[in-house]
């Protein structure tokens, strides 16, 4: 796939913005509905983590916690940081580390995917016990699949372009 | 044509993150030479490193990928009613309850991305380690850093373990050989591909012309 590198940063760009739109409902809306012998609980990812919590494994709550809110959104913030000074000279070596760091750190968000994929798999238990998927699910794969994409439009070399000097 | 073990003038070569261009030298054994703009490495000495760890793992992987897939993780029980769970079972029950797309993505990144950076470690370091010339190779190399950030298996193991407590409260849970598969092929995984050296198959491919 052949692309000049303003159609990379401006597909970068609008990935960037478009997971951060997305951000919103993937947290606001519920990601599954659980049904405990009976009682129907729709859980957002935070009330995922805070029942781990609850139940007193709080060091799993902190993993889910750290890969499933924090990493998604340090992700996406940085990488408006990094889309934002695109072209400005300065800070370049820190961007560079900044985007290696986001790029090996950003796949662990997919715990929470796998997560509802592993109890959506026990959905069909009748009345008495399940889990049924919910659109919050949808949105927080397409806040993943975006800040993936950005990350991989925006290549590091285009980091090291500046308006003022060509590269040598 | 014959290749030159060691290319005597100094050559510049282009770092692969920034593309700046560094001087290329001889490097003591275990040293690396950095990019000096941005700090990537751009090439390092290696003495006897050979493909064939990676070889191995990957060959061990591909088997393994098989078992991980076929045998049960859990069963899950409420009151008589068994579940048995694989990774595939997910899958089917996302897209069922009308989530295609996630459900792709979690059949992508949890059964096909591995298996197939797997495969394709496999098919660079045979072709480099039984020195064939295969066709594509070039392009499969390719394939195998394109698909190093999409092998979740290791991610999925800790999905498997947060589910299983969950799922604690709900009802009774058993671990299944499936898990066990699972831990096995993500330690294979992430050991093929550390032992994947895409400068030494460059290489070796280029000694075979």
């Amino acid at each position: 796939m052949k692309m000049s590198d303003a159609t990379r940063l401006q597909w970068a760009q609008a990935m960037v913005v478009t997971g951060l739109v997305l951000y919103v409902p993937a947290n606001v809306l519920p990601v599954m509905t659980m049904t405990v012998v009976g009682t129907v609980e729709p859980l957002t990812v935070l009330g995922g983590v805070e029942e781990l919590y609850d139940s007193g494994l709080w060091p799993m709550a902190a993993v889910v916690f750290l890969a499933s809110i924090v990493v998604p959104f340090l992700k996406l913030v940085s990488l408006s940081w990094i889309l934002l000074q695109h072209g400005k000279p300065g800070m370049q070596r820190q961007r560079t580390n900044l985007r290696r760091i986001v790029h090996s750190v950003g796949s662990w968000s997919m715990v929470d995917v796998f997560l509802l994929a592993i109890l959506a798999a026990v959905g069909q238990l009748g009345a008495l016990a399940g889990v049924q998927a919910e659109p919050g699910g949808f949105f927080f794969a397409a806040v993943l699949v975006c800040s993936l994409l950005a990350a991989e439009f925006y290549k590091p070399r285009m980091i090291w372009q500046t308006n003022e000097q060509p590269i040598p | 044509m014959t290749a030159i073990p060691n290319k005597p003038s100094p050559a510049w070569i282009r770092c692969p993150d920034c593309e700046a261009p560094c001087l290329d030298r001889p490097l003591p054994k275990k040293a690396e030479l950095r990019c000096a703009r941005c700090g990537a490495r751009v090439k390092s000495a290696r003495g006897t490193h050979s493909l064939q760890p990676a070889w191995a793992f990957a060959t061990a992987g591909l088997f393994i990928a098989v078992l991980a897939n076929v045998e049960p993780i859990m069963t899950f029980d409420v009151a008589g009613d068994m579940q048995t769970n694989r990774i595939i079972s997910g899958v089917i029950e996302l897209a069922r309850q009308g989530y295609g797309p996630v459900a792709a993505l979690v059949c992508f990144a949890g059964i096909v991305a591995p298996a197939l950076h797997l495969a394709s470690i496999w098919y660079v370091a045979s072709a480099c380690c039984l020195r064939r010339r295969w066709p594509a190779v070039h392009r499969v190399a390719g394939l195998v850093e394109m698909l190093e950030p999409w092998n979740l298996v290791p991610v999925y193991a800790i999905a498997t373990v947060v589910a299983v407590v969950k799922l604690d409260m709900m009802g009774t849970v058993a671990w299944k050989a499936g898990a066990h598969w699972i831990l096995v092929l993500s330690l294979c995984s992430l050991c093929a591909a550390q032992s994947f050296d895409p400068e030494l198959v460059e290489e070796r491919l280029e000694a075979l012309k």
